[in-house]
């Protein structure tokens, strides 16, 4: 058996690696709450804790309507890949139709093309079509990429449905639509929570999408608006830091609470696999 | 209430014939049982009942509408399966209730019927539970309770009991047959346990590779089987059987198989048999383990229907003492059941080779010993080696 | 972020056997099959007006000297071949190789020595431990890069500070600034996000394994290096089909942090294939290279998807 001294060598690996998992992250939020303008003492304890640089940031740096932009973007796109994902990956978990194979190759392709390999035409069909340097310029591709996730997640999950559950829907008297949304969905919700916590993340994070296709500032997502901060006050650290706290803040709020559901779905692959 | 009908029912799956040519006749009102072993057909033919696939060739019907084309909800059936297949999500009542929302009950009405089902199987006090915080056998009768609800044409229920142990299984099949007998609603029952089957249909539809063997009651079908395959399936313990060569002997005939010759009888006292026709040629041969006694209690068996055995061995279960002895030579015919145990592999050959006699426990037969076993001349079956078919 | 996660890899594996699992090629009677299409309709609208059709039209440009404005003339493949005779971007594409080191293999490693040691231990106070680990992963690549430029920065930047605190103030430099040394320190921003997840995939594939075959091994008189190589290893390849693969795309889809830490400097020191596409077609006004270059990404990490899920198949 493992004896105390391996299990106490465990603990000190898993605590090393953690602190240093933490110390950055952490020493940014410390050097948010330092003096403005001071230089972040190598993210030491502020000597009491300074609000100040969220009130700048918050005024000075925009970042209210960052916040907003991206909320409205995110809440869009999970709220309609959501949708459009449980509908598809009904189909392709629990119907049969000709071609149904080549289609779903066709949306696998979409879970490993890069955002690198297609910015550039949409940008420029965007562009022709005046979507540029509007919100759809952000919602609509980002759907595009999400449900083929989407798609594929919910398949997973239809898949792995017992079948007697939707025949004993149909023996009752449920028709497709009733049996998707009165049977199946409510026993899917945490896969469908996990789904949308990931589409949330991803969403909320992009960052070379709301580069490209955004350029008045009223619309800049909280990432791009971070980046723009960043080169107008790339000397006032404490400043910064404040701005990246405001920024990640939802993301890591959303974490805490549903970290089951980020940490299940990052790594499924080797639990659907 | 109404009757189920497969007229030349068929099922392919990609290039496999699931079901074959399926005809029968389920009357109001009855229990009927599929029972078979596993790709026998028994579930494809009640998932085409259901409408849980579509027929590939043939028809069946319910009452007098032809169902072929209808989708499972305008089939007026209620369906228990095997694992239950309750909506998770969902208490107890909205379980029950699910099937009559769907079918614009009034909500009123709903409420009532819930409760009256709910009643019967006694389930009044788990109305707010989930599936989750339910026993095994709760679930099963919520199961039952789903069907039973909204008193359809035709109740299916695929192997609703294997899910259960031994003793809730039992249970539950007397519970079964209670509420299908109080409510008349003709069932459709399949299993692959032959001991359900026999306990539960009044008649049992034996299948095998996609095809019906036979469907009669259970008497029709354990006294008179109509192939080795029915034979062997139906019993517990199953059926020996040999291989064996039929003689004249004075006006009558015997068998000879192994060892042993025991008389059968003359033709003309087994009429209507087609005996006759296969004196001087080899038969398999079928011997219940309860058509055996030991001699010594059964003083009276003339000479030639008894044969002289050394008992292998002898398991004593108290009600029965079951006695294994070298009886004829095994037999590989493919119309032969499997053992379901599958326990004859374990020994080889000679486990094959050997019959098993179900002796009264007063029987005295030891590890070792020389008995005579006799033998009634009725409980000797025949089937055509080549065929299978029972001889008779 | 990368939208594929860990999706991907799953996802090749999954299709064949499921693919295969329901062949019962017919629908009940009462169905009608072209549903399924009304069905899946919307999705496959968004992905193919967004995602397929874009990525089409990415691989015609590469076929055109395109410069956004005036009319694009048609030039075959002499975009790939600069691509590979072009110095700076084959430069892009050797960074991105060394990348990979940083994000996926030293990541890998970390957390396959975790494994190893915690393989017969039940962990106290895991859930913890591996929120902490994951963070890296959720929080925003920008939030990262300010918080690492902080960290390198010149002069007075905490590494800096440690450095000369410890006494070792001649390795003190301006790390994102300084030739040799930009390209490592980026990639140890990397290492720093992916590890977590390395570790609590491992520990949750390690955790999985049944102890009966470490007492095996045990009684064969493995030691704890042949425990390791018999049965940790083979029983964590799915895990680390999936961790390769997460991280190698990660690894080459490097534009957020490259944009916002080095812009690819100093000089093209940190330039990387994710940073060209944006550099050539929005700075330079090379669309048609630019999309090349996207495109070339694209079937590379095609490529590695497949690769490294049809390894992990194949040993299985």
């Amino acid at each position: 058996m493992t004896g105390r001294g391996d299990r106490a060598v465990n603990y000190v690996i898993l605590a090393s690696f953690s602190l240093i998992a933490l110390y950055p992250v952490a020493g940014i939020v410390l050097a948010a709450f330092q003096p403005p303008g001071s230089a972040a003492g190598g993210f030491s304890l502020p000597s009491e804790l300074h609000l100040a640089n969220f009130a700048e940031a918050w005024t000075q740096g925009h970042f209210a309507s960052y916040l907003r932009s991206s909320l409205i973007v995110a809440v869009s796109v999970v709220f309609v890949s959501t949708l459009v994902s449980i509908m598809s990956g009904y189909a392709f978990g629990t119907m049969t139709f000709a071609g149904n194979k080549v289609l779903f190759y066709l949306f696998l392709l979409g879970l490993m093309v890069p955002l690198e390999g297609l910015v550039i035409p949409l940008y420029f069909d965007l562009r022709a079509l005046s979507l540029t340097d509007t919100y759809w310029a952000l919602i609509l591709p980002q759907i595009g990429l999400s449900v083929a996730f989407g798609t594929f997640w919910m398949r997973a999950f239809f898949l792995a449905t017992p079948r007697s559950l939707i025949e004993a829907a149909a023996i009752d008297g449920a028709r497709r639509w009733s049996i998707l949304w009165r049977v199946l969905v409510p026993f899917a919700r945490p896969a469908v929570l996990t789904m949308m916590v990931l589409i949330f993340m991803w969403t909320w994070n992009e960052f070379l999408l709301a580069l490209v296709m955004v350029s008045s500032e009223s619309l800049r997502t909280a990432p791009l608006g971070l980046a723009f901060f960043q080169g107008q006050h790339v000397s006032d650290v404490t400043l910064l830091a404040a701005g990246a706290v405001i920024v990640a803040l939802p993301v890591v709020v959303v974490y805490i609470f549903l970290q089951r559901h980020f940490i299940r779905g990052m790594i499924s692959g080797s639990v659907v696999g | 209430m109404a009757t189920v009908r497969f007229e030349g029912a068929g099922k392919r799956f990609g290039g496999v014939d699931a079901l074959v040519d399926l005809h029968l006749d389920i009357e109001d009102g009855e229990l009927a049982v599929l029972v078979g072993p596993s790709g026998s057909g028994k579930t494809t033919a009640l998932r085409l009942l259901a409408g849980l696939e579509s027929i590939t060739s043939g028809h069946v019907w319910i009452g007098d509408k032809q169902v072929d084309a209808l989708p499972p909800r305008d089939r007026d059936i209620a369906m228990v399966f095997q694992d239950y297949a309750l909506y998770p999500q969902m208490t107890v009542y909205k379980n029950l209730a699910f099937g009559l929302r769907m079918r614009k009950v009034a909500p009123g009405d709903i409420d009532g019927q819930v409760l009256t089902a709910a009643k019967t199987l006694g389930l009044e006090d788990l109305l707010e539970r989930r599936p989750r915080e339910l026993s095994g056998g709760q679930r099963q009768r919520v199961a039952l309770g789903r069907a039973l609800v909204r008193q359809p044409q035709v109740f299916l229920m695929d192997e609703p009991l294997s899910n259960l142990d031994a003793k809730l299984r039992t249970q539950t099949r007397v519970e079964i047959a209670r509420i299908q007998r109080e409510f008349g609603i003709t069932t459709v029952y399949v299993t692959h346990d032959q001991i359900e089957a026999m306990t539960l249909g009044r008649r049992v539809a034996v299948m095998r590779d996609g095809r019906l063997q036979q469907f009669d009651s259970p008497k029709g079908l354990y006294d008179r089987p109509a192939n080795l395959f029915v034979a062997s399936f139906i019993g517990s313990p199953a059926m020996n059987i040999t291989e064996g060569s039929l003689e004249h002997a004075g006006d009558g005939l015997a068998i000879a198989f192994g060892d042993h010759r025991l008389a059968v009888g003359r033709p003309e006292s087994r009429p209507d048999d087609g005996i006759g026709a296969y004196a001087g040629r080899k038969v398999l041969l079928g011997i219940r383990p309860e058509a055996m006694a030991d001699a010594s209690l059964a003083l009276g068996t003339p000479e030639d229907r008894r044969m002289t055995v050394r008992v292998e061995l002898r398991e004593d279960v108290g009600s029965d003492v079951y006695a294994y002895f070298e009886g004829g030579p095994p037999v590989s015919n493919p119309g032969l059941a499997e053992s379901p145990t599958g326990d004859d592999d374990e020994a080889g050959g000679n486990r094959r080779r050997t019959f098993v006699a179900r002796l009264s426990p007063q029987s005295k037969a030891r590890e070792g010993d020389a008995i005579q076993i006799a033998i009634n001349d009725r409980a000797l079956f025949f089937f055509d080696p080549d065929t299978g078919v029972r001889i008779g | 972020m990368v939208r594929s996660t860990a999706s991907a890899p799953a996802t090749v594996r999954t299709t064949w056997s499921a693919a295969r699992a329901r062949t019962r090629a017919d629908a009940a009677p009462g169905e009608r099959r072209s549903a399924a299409y009304l069905y899946i309709l919307p999705a496959l609208a968004f992905y193919g007006l967004f995602v397929l059709a874009p990525f089409g039209h990415s691989i015609a440009l590469s076929f055109f000297d395109y410069d956004g404005i005036s009319p694009g003339s048609w030039i075959g493949l002499a975009n790939y071949k600069e691509l590979l005779a072009d110095s700076q971007t084959r430069g892009a594409f050797v960074h991105a190789l060394v990348l990979v080191v940083f994000y996926a293999a030293l990541p890998v490693a970390i957390g396959l020595l975790l494994a190893a040691s915690l393989s017969r231990t039940r962990v106290r106070g895991l859930a913890w431990f591996r929120t902490v680990l994951f963070l890296p992963q959720i929080i925003p690549l920008v939030v990262v890069a300010v918080i690492w430029r902080y960290i390198y920065a010149p002069g007075e930047g905490p590494l800096n500070e440690a450095l000369r605190a410890t006494g070792l103030s001649g390795l003190a430099r301006p790390w994102l600034g300084d030739f040799s040394w930009a390209l490592p320190a980026v990639g140890i921003v990397g290492t720093w996000v992916q590890y977590g997840l390395c570790m609590v995939l491992f520990i949750a594939g390690v955790q999985k394994i049944p102890t009966s075959l470490y007492d095996a091994a045990r009684v064969d008189g493995a030691g704890a290096l042949n425990e390791f190589l018999a049965v940790t290893l083979p029983n964590l390849r799915n895990e680390i089909a999936v961790a390769l693969t997460l991280t190698i795309i990660a690894s080459l889809r490097n534009f957020d942090l490259i944009y916002l830490t080095t812009q690819g400097g100093p000089g093209n020191a940190t330039s990387v294939p994710a940073f060209e596409v944006y550099n050539q077609a929005f700075e330079v006004g090379r669309v048609g290279f630019a999309s090349a270059i996207g495109v070339t990404l694209a079937l590379i990490i095609f490529a590695i998807t497949i690769g490294v899920n049809r390894i992990a198949e194949a040993r299985s």
